[in-house]
């Protein structure tokens, strides 16, 4: 079984050799090298017959010994991306006690083991030892470091990976053999007095260690990256971030969350939140459910949005929060412009045109009324944009809205009265539509594309004619709705602009409305196409998705 | 009628069957033979061959210590054309091809086999398991850059004039002469002395000719080889006056008692065989076969003993 040990951990470590410089190889080779050396060791141990040579290779068999666990603490951190801890101080300093420890051992000191004799067991001799008070020590230390490396592993358990489940189950086995042998006979619960089967462990550790580097690429795919990756968020996240304690005391804050209170990393670190923060930030850390949001930065005029998330433990205990402070200042500003604008196509620019309207018909003389009509019409045109931009700026308005679900039929039957209104004589037939339910948001939409419709039609209006097909999809998940006139059809120009999403001072559409058609559909989860053969008119088909009606209150 | 037909039938796919066995059989055979050769196997049943010449010599008892050569010898050869299998793409295409195919299990099994061989070790004592051991060392410390406490760009041994073929010479002669001797834990003497000088001789000389093949490739890469920096026509005389003093070297064994005559007439029929194939050092134009040639030297000489122990 030793032999085994020896074969399989040497093969172990030539594969883990071969594949530095990954993290975590080195120190698997040098824990596998400790294995064989204790096993090899052992043999040797076992082959001599007199005292002296037994007391040799149980003295120098330390070396192995003591290289295990101070090999697996560092192999642990390596792999699981602690890598920062893995620099040459910190393995001179775990490896003081077992430099000690071999130091003794060689000297055969009685610290190490107060006495040593020979006992023969089925014709065998084997050497016994009792232990002095540093084998205790260097006991305690080496499943001290066993525990410290295994805690790392633990955490890849429970991941989502399954490669990083089977690696670390594998790992943990490999430790766990050898560490069980090994407490059973300190234990004095094996047989053989004097035969330590702690080797024996490592041919199922080796075993183990093989299985993770070939059956789950121990070093194919690595979690080490996973640390740093989330710390490397944190840190570059354009947002503030500020981590605090149970206490109330900043543990962690990134460079943003540091500017945006006027202070540095290295003197937030460690202080009260109430020393740092200003006392808006305060009322929502002690009151997750406050009102206000919002706080202005220390340091400069812009506003953040904070949000304070409780961080607990497996038994929802809170242990601390993190803060975050989202910058809106832009947010804000644009929501500032959108209301003037709202204001002043609501109310400003319809008062001017009726007064300019008003004026117009009171200055028209018999002989001038072609002129102040043209003026008439003029504003009307000016009113209607603005009734446009209007519209626009309330379906965006929906857009932070969601989705209200009205009954089709209804719905086109209210976007369908104020064109009836307007054009009287114009024929507009709409087929029978099935009981399916779509966002609200679309009535400005089929009022705008039947507006057009008519509007564009060279004919006279008694002859112009707008047909509304609706026709639901068969897994009856959407519904496409077409409208059809008998214009000239729109101008490929338009479509591609609308295609393309964006207009520049020299490539613009003409109006508003079929922007209107397409921002209302997207917003209602659809699309807007166009079907034109320049001789029939022109097809707006707007498909969109059909949703579930509002459970009645009824219900 | 329709009976017939079947058996016509049959005997149209027997003969297609007999046809093709034969072009079956060449491709196993081809495919056993790249395997055996390419993978460096064939090197280790060599070395099996020596440990049982050198155990014959010494008058040992039988031991492990073939097997753990034999293995030792196949892991570090596989690795060192693995490591090299880029720079053999040039002098050794079809070889490298082979490498490249099988990197994953050839690396295994490397691996594997010098476990094992690890392991045999450890039953001949702390001498087999750290001569054992040495082979490894040195392939690490041969092929690549990382030497222990170096901490710097070293300059690879494989890199430097004549302390690669001495490396290699000595691993090998360390290897061949005092694993079987620390598995029988045997006395060193001065046949013991003998064996060891021969031994590495022989593998100095085997080692460079493979270079003549190599030169193209050696020098682009910047490895300095005997081929390199004497060409290829001194090589051949260097190569020659080695095998002349080896033989020397047994003659003189046997005058000093190192060596029964008996036991010195397959040696010297080694080296004849080996004078031979150094001869067309440099002449020859399939240089990767007579490189193959030289290593074959220690199966004439097996095969030269095993006739001399029966006589």
């Amino acid at each position: 079984m030793l032999l085994v040990t020896v074969a399989i951990g040497t093969a172990a470590a030539l594969l883990a050799w071969r594949e530095r410089p990954e993290p975590g190889a080195v120190p698997l080779v040098a824990l596998l090298a400790g294995q064989c050396l204790w096993s090899a060791f052992l043999v040797f141990d076992l082959q001599a017959s007199t005292l002296d040579a037994k007391l040799f290779w149980a003295n120098v068999r330390w070396i192995g010994v003591v290289a295990i666990p101070v090999a697996w603490v560092f192999f642990s951190l390596e792999y699981t991306g602690r890598d920062r801890y893995v620099q040459p101080r910190y393995v001179a300093l775990l490896s003081i006690v077992p430099a000690i420890t071999v130091a003794l051992a060689l000297a055969d000191s009685s610290l190490l083991y107060t006495d040593s004799s020979l006992v023969s067991e089925n014709g065998a001799l084997y050497l016994t030892r009792d232990p002095g008070p540093w084998f205790w020590v260097i006991a305690a230390y080496t499943y001290l470091l066993g525990l410290l490396g295994a805690l790392p592993l633990l955490e890849l358990i429970w991941h989502d990976s399954r490669p990083f489940r089977g690696q670390s189950a594998a790992l943990l086995v490999g430790i766990l053999a050898p560490w069980t042998a090994n407490a059973l006979f300190l234990a004095g619960a094996i047989p053989v007095p004097g035969l330590d089967p702690t080797p024996v462990g490592f041919a199922i550790s080796g075993v183990a260690y093989l299985g993770a580097l070939t059956r789950f690429q121990l070093f194919g795919a690595s979690p080490s990256p996973t640390p740093r990756a989330r710390r490397l968020l944190f840190e570059q996240l354009p947002d503030g971030a500020i981590v605090i304690d149970a206490h109330d005391v900043i543990v962690d804050i990134n460079e943003s969350g540091a500017a945006i209170l006027g202070t540095s990393r290295r003197s937030a670190l460690g202080q009260p939140i109430r020393v740092v923060a200003p006392e808006s930030v305060l009322v929502q850390t002690d009151d997750p459910t406050a009102e206000q949001r919002g706080v202005t930065g220390r340091h400069d005029d812009r506003l953040y949005d904070v949000t304070v998330t409780q961080i607990t433990d497996v038994r929802d205990r809170t242990i601390g929060r993190v803060i975050t402070f989202h910058d809106v200042s832009e947010h804000v500003r644009q929501q500032q412009r959108h209301e003037v604008l709202n204001r002043v196509f609501r109310h400003n620019i319809r008062t001017e045109t009726n007064v300019i309207s008003s004026y117009a018909t009171l200055l028209a003389d018999d002989d001038d009324r072609g002129a102040a009509a043209k003026i008439t019409d003029s504003a009307a045109r000016i009113e209607l944009l603005a009734t446009r931009a209007r519209e626009i700026t309330d379906v965006f308005d929906r857009a932070h809205e969601p989705a209200d679900p009205v009954p089709l039929e209804s719905l086109l039957e209210d976007a369908l009265a104020p064109v009836r209104e307007e054009y009287p004589d114009a024929r507009i037939e709409c087929d029978p539509v099935d009981d399916v339910h779509v966002d609200g948001v679309l009535e400005p939409v089929f009022t705008n594309l039947v507006e057009n419709g008519i509007e564009h039609d060279p004919s006279p209006e008694a002859d112009a004619t707008v047909r509304i097909a609706v026709e639901t999809a068969d897994d009856g998940d959407r519904v496409r709705v077409h409208v059809t006139d008998d214009g000239p059809g729109i101008d490929g120009y338009e479509q591609t602009i609308l295609e393309r999403g964006a207009e520049t001072p020299l490539e613009h559409s003409s109006g508003l409305g079929l922007w209107l058609a397409k921002w209302g559909t997207e917003i209602a989860g659809g699309a807007v196409s166009f079907d034109t053969d320049g001789r029939h008119g022109t097809t707006v088909i707007v498909e969109v998705p059909v949703l579930t009606p509002p459970r009645s209150t009824d219900d | 009628m329709e009976r017939k037909q079947l058996l016509s039938h049959d005997g149209k796919t027997l003969a297609a069957l007999y046809g093709a066995l034969p072009v079956s059989l060449r491709s196993s055979t081809n495919r056993f033979r790249n395997a055996l050769m390419y993978s460096s196997a064939y090197l280790a049943l060599i070395a099996m061959a020596e440990v049982v010449v050198v155990s014959v010599i010494l008058d040992l008892p039988p031991t492990p210590a073939a097997l753990v050569v034999g293995l030792t010898v196949f892991a570090i050869y596989a690795n060192d054309r693995l490591a090299d299998a880029d720079t053999d793409a040039l002098s050794n295409p079809g070889q490298a091809a082979f490498v490249r195919r099988h990197r994953e299990v050839l690396y295994v099994l490397a691996s594997i086999a010098y476990g094992v061989a690890v392991a045999l070790s450890v039953l001949g004592g702390p001498l087999a398991l750290g001569i054992t051991l040495l082979p490894g060392v040195c392939w690490v410390w041969y092929a690549t850059d990382w030497i222990p406490g170096g901490g710097g760009h070293a300059r690879r041994l494989k890199d430097v004039f004549l302390v690669n073929t001495i490396v290699v010479a000595l691993a090998w002669a360390v290897t061949l002469t005092f694993l079987p001797l620390a598995f029988a834990d045997a006395a060193v003497t001065g046949t013991t002395l003998f064996v060891f000088v021969y031994f590495f001789l022989r593998v100095f000389t085997n080692t460079e000719i493979p270079n003549v093949r190599d030169v193209e490739g050696d020098r682009a890469i910047g490895v300095s080889t005997l081929p390199v920096v004497f060409g290829v026509d001194r090589t051949r005389h260097i190569l020659t006056g080695i095998d002349l003093s080896t033989a020397g070297l047994v003659i003189a064994a046997v005058s000093a008692g190192y060596l029964t005559p008996i036991l010195a007439v397959p040696l010297l029929a080694g080296l004849t065989y080996s004078l031979g194939v150094t001869a067309f050092v440099g002449r020859y134009e399939n240089e990767r076969l007579l490189a193959r040639a030289a290593e074959c030297e220690y199966l004439v000489v097996f095969a030269a003993l095993v006739v001399a122990v029966a006589v």
